[in-house]
């Protein structure tokens, strides 16, 4: 582990000691390579977890995330270099920095093996992330989101240091591959219901919940690219990670504990999904779509059969790959039309048809066409939740083709049509943005002839 | 909860109590404090924005879809029907800049206020066609939810355009024109005049078109705050500022025939504020110069007339500001209440004002004439040596008149063919234009403003094709020229 941490510890250096015509390239290629170090960690040898050292581990359900995260940071680099030409040598460097200080945090979260220390880093990762929110998001708005981010996250996880504390009060250790082994079944008393919710809220403000969903398109759409990419990616995951790993320590009282937020995802997947047709403005409709992927995601952790674990860890990396590379897509109309507005940026298939493909896979990614792993993970909880209740078929189908429709209004009201006359001037596809599009594309197209990597630690 | 706590706590405290109530203002300004740290709070809780510092609600967003130069009754007729227009509700952030919120210098307000559908033009007398049905239904359109409808003082009475003998063929013409297109029209026999408005003098008429529905006139400054009010219900924000300078940057493209033009894109409109220096980039995608008179400026900050003269990338927008004068006068003998908007053929015009035997009317200038439009001063020696004499000639009655008062305004005067500039321009692409209508915008702003926003949103014309009067017509030479322009 400390193969793939100090590498990354020292990007920062990296970044600072560069010449200025080279930080791009320097940041870009090293935190490329760091990822291909993680690769290996996808090739799990036992049922049991890969274990570094006291604090550090990973299995199948860490690996990929953790894949993911390493992945991101080339593309974030990439996707960030237009909107920071203009800034001052300093101020690119401090945000090569902050985000390379978001990596770090990610990375030693997802392979933590000690509660605490995985609580501390969930935190750790708030700092950065509202850094690059307040300072180089785009409008006066963005104190706003990043305010409603911040206290949405910190109120909602106090209490689970209050919790952690207390199981390690009453087991003895956090340490979390004993105490899958340790764990004893909790009964049904308003102590245990509390400490229930109280090690659950935390992550459910992160995945969102659709009740505590508030701050995710604020925070989305006012963020920076490079803030949006990581959000949409990862920080989401961290919620649904968080939810998978407490689980354990939580049963059987997550059998009844769990009925209202199963119900609220449930609805919510719907809503948030008849928002999206609604939406004026690019980012923003991503940003719900969001939403109702992590409401699948959350059904499913909280029915907790096997096959509902595989397909969360496969929807999660589907959408963290098709999110961010959405967010590129907008943010790469963004900056040539400099403006969100759907419909002031119509009929861009003729005169970028390049981008319009990637446009088209995005979206056929998002809506979950076969065979991608967005299908898989989609089908999985759908199987778990019709076998745990016949109705919620009905919902489930009804969000899928919801979430057909809005894709597909996306589409048609960004590439087809007539051109207005000022979109006529905009500058063809850069080089960059093709390989940004490529490079989120292609992991994804390879996991759907491989897709056992990230079908999670049932598998 | 929270603020009622904030309120009890920082209202009148039994300090405040004692050192405020002293009349004539305590040396601490309790008050003044109170209400600023109040309005702080207010901005920090969330939904509002906030600046560390110090209150910034004064200055335009960071960031708008639409940018409107010119807050007068084109601007606001584009901010309207782009709101109006647009497929979800909400999807646009349009912004109109205006520098003068008294609009004391603003063409629409110091106009006469008539409308007519008499053009030669068929699309100038389809846009009228329009502007007098918004006019009339303007309490359809333009209704807010509780406040009071619009009154806009439409008078009915009709406009009279006289002719020469040289000038009857081409009446006779434009009155078939105008009937085409759905005007109601008649014309008039020198005999039929006499008979009809007895107070006429027809020496030298050879010919008279009456119209007899949708013409006449109405009060410009109630549509401007109709308009205004609307708009604003329908979230337009507005901002007290100038534009000084646009960010822009060019693409150096070959078209088909091996020509090299320079293609612009303007991507952020500096708004200064008001009496100060400071200023506020505002990213835009849109551009719309309804500046008026002033629109000749607005377009040469964009880069627009650069250039080699003769080539595209050198044409000018050719508006610029020209003074008219108008004059109230009061006769007691006068026509009466069914007085038309009468246009002499020597250009002379007048019309009646109010009930009390006021008329309004002028002249406009030929070109030697032209006064400096430096200012807004009146010049009366021109009512005497012009307007009087052949207002006079025509109507007898007016020989006896007693000059009330007199104001200029300025035209937003197109110097190529005196009809107004719609649409994009084909290098700066996203700059579109309302503008140089050259005495009739008044008139047509509601067509117009739906024209543009059809282009903007559609990128086509779909009610009223107004590709004639594009800015390429510049370049190419192309006048729409109107025969009967006052």
């Amino acid at each position: 582990m400390l193969k793939i941490i100090i590498p990354t510890t020292m990007l920062i250096p990296l970044t600072w000691l560069s010449k200025s015509n080279m930080i791009w390239i320097n940041s870009t290629t090293h935190s490329l390579l760091i990822s291909l170090i993680s690769l290996s960690y996808l090739n799990q040898f036992s049922d049991n977890s890969l274990n570094f050292s006291l604090l550090f581990f990973s299995d199948p359900l860490s690996a990929p995330l953790l894949a993911l995260t390493t992945w991101l940071l080339p593309l974030m680099l990439t996707a960030s270099q237009n909107h920071l030409s203009k800034e001052t040598i300093a101020r690119k460097k401090l945000y090569i920095t902050m985000l390379t200080l978001l990596q770090l945090f990610l990375i030693m979260t997802f392979t933590a093996t000690e509660l605490i220390m995985f609580y501390i880093l969930f935190e750790a990762t708030l700092a950065p992330t509202l850094i690059i929110i307040t300072r180089w998001g785009n409008q006066t708005e963005r104190l706003n989101a990043g305010l409603y981010f911040l206290f949405y996250t910190l109120v909602g996880s106090l209490p689970l240091l209050i919790a952690l504390l207390y199981i390690q009060n009453t087991t003895g250790s956090l340490n979390f591959l004993i105490a899958q082994y340790w764990v004893k079944p909790i009964s049904t008393t308003w102590s245990n219901i509390f400490l229930w919710l109280a090690c659950m809220m935390a992550f459910m403000v992160k995945m969102p919940l659709y009740g505590l969903h508030l701050w995710l398109p604020k925070a989305h759409v006012e963020a920076p690219i490079a803030g949006s990419m990581v959000l949409a990616a990862v920080l989401l995951k961290l919620g649904g990670y968080g939810m998978m790993r407490i689980t354990v320590l939580l049963n059987p009282l997550t059998g009844q504990m769990a009925y209202p937020f199963l119900m609220l995802s449930l609805w919510g997947m719907i809503m948030t999904s008849s928002i999206c047709l609604r939406q004026t403005d690019l980012k923003s409709l991503i940003a719900y779509s969001s939403v109702s992927h992590m409401a699948l995601v959350i059904v499913a952790v909280l029915i907790q059969t096997p096959w509902s674990y595989m397909g969360a860890t496969a929807l999660m990396i589907a959408h963290g790959l098709t999110s961010s590379m959405l967010f590129c897509l907008a943010n790469s109309n963004y900056e040539r039309v400099h403006s969100r507005t759907m419909i002031l940026a119509r009929g861009l298939q003729t005169l970028l048809p390049l981008m319009a493909a990637w446009w088209l896979l995005a979206s056929l990614a998002n809506l979950a066409l076969p065979p991608t792993i967005n299908l898989l993970g989609e089908l999985f909880v759908m199987m778990a939740s019709f076998s745990w209740s016949n109705t919620t078929i009905a919902l489930m189908g009804t969000n899928i083709i919801i979430t057909a429709l809005y894709s597909l209004y996306m589409l048609i009201t960004t590439l087809r049509g007539k051109q207005t006359d000022h979109v006529k001037n905009i500058k063809p596809s850069f080089t960059r943005e093709n390989a940004l599009m490529a490079l989120h594309l292609l992991p994804l197209l390879l996991l759907s002839l491989n897709p056992k990597i990230v079908l999670g630690p049932i598998h | 909860m929270l603020r009622r706590a904030l309120l009890l706590g920082l209202g009148r405290g039994p300090l405040g109590r004692g050192l405020g109530t002293h009349r004539g203002g305590s040396t601490l300004d309790w008050d003044g404090k109170v209400s600023e740290i109040k309005k702080k709070i207010q901005s920090i809780l969330p939904g509002g924005t906030w600046d560390p510092l110090y209150d910034t609600s004064y200055l335009p967003p960071e960031r708008a879809d639409v940018v409107i130069v010119g807050g007068g009754v084109l601007g606001l007729s584009v901010a309207y029907w782009l709101k109006k227009l647009e497929k979800p509700r909400g999807a646009i952030r349009v912004l109109v800049v205006e520098r003068d919120h008294t609009y004391s210098r603003a063409s629409t307000v110091l106009s006469v206020g008539g409308i007519r559908q008499q053009f030669s033009v068929p699309e100038n007398v389809q846009l009228s066609l329009f502007s007098i049905d918004f006019l009339r239904n303007i309490n359809e359109y333009l209704a807010v939810v509780d406040d009071p409808p619009l009154d806009i003082q439409f008078n009915p009475s009709g406009y009279l355009l006289l002719a020469s003998e040289k000038g009857a063929a081409i009446m006779e013409n434009n009155v078939k024109v105008q009937r085409q297109e759905g005007a109601k029209v008649s014309l008039m026999s020198p005999e039929q005049l006499r008979n009809k408005f007895p107070w006429i003098n027809t020496e030298g008429v050879a010919l008279a078109s009456y119209g007899m529905e949708q013409e006449g006139w109405f009060d410009p400054w109630s549509l401007l705050q109709g308009l205004r009010r609307k708009v604003q219900s329908m979230g337009v924000l507005f901002c007290h500022g100038e534009v000084t300078r646009f960010v822009s940057s060019s693409n150096h493209v070959e078209t088909a025939s091996g020509e090299k033009v320079n293609l612009k894109r303007i991507h952020e409109v500096h708004v200064k504020i008001d009496q100060s220096l400071e200023y506020q980039p505002v990213e835009c995608a849109i551009v719309i110069n309804a500046a008026g008179a002033w629109s000749g400026q607005v377009a040469e900050l964009a880069g627009i007339g650069k250039g080699p003269p003769g080539t595209l990338q050198g044409t000018k927008l050719p508006v610029e500001l020209r003074k008219r004068y108008v004059y109230l006068w009061h006769c007691p003998q006068g026509p009466g209440l069914e007085t038309p908007f009468v246009i002499d053929p020597s250009g002379t015009y007048f019309r009646r004002e109010g009930l009390g035997q006021n008329y309004l009317g002028g002249c406009s200038p030929t070109e030697e004439e032209e006064p400096d439009p430096g200012n807004l001063e009146v010049d009366h020696d021109f009512f005497q040596d012009r307007v009087w004499p052949t207002l006079a000639q025509r109507v007898p009655a007016f020989e006896s008149l007693k000059v009330r008062s007199a104001w200029a305004g300025y035209y937003d005067y197109n110097t190529f063919d005196q009809n107004g500039v719609v649409g994009p321009h084909p290098l700066v692409l996203n700059m579109y234009f309302a503008t140089g209508f050259s005495g009739h915008g008044l008139q047509q702003a509601p067509a117009v403003g739906r024209a543009v926003a059809e282009m903007v949103l559609e990128g086509h014309f779909k009610t009223i094709n107004l590709s004639s009067f594009l800015f390429s017509r510049f370049y190419l030479g192309e006048k729409v020229q109107e025969h009967n322009i006052i």
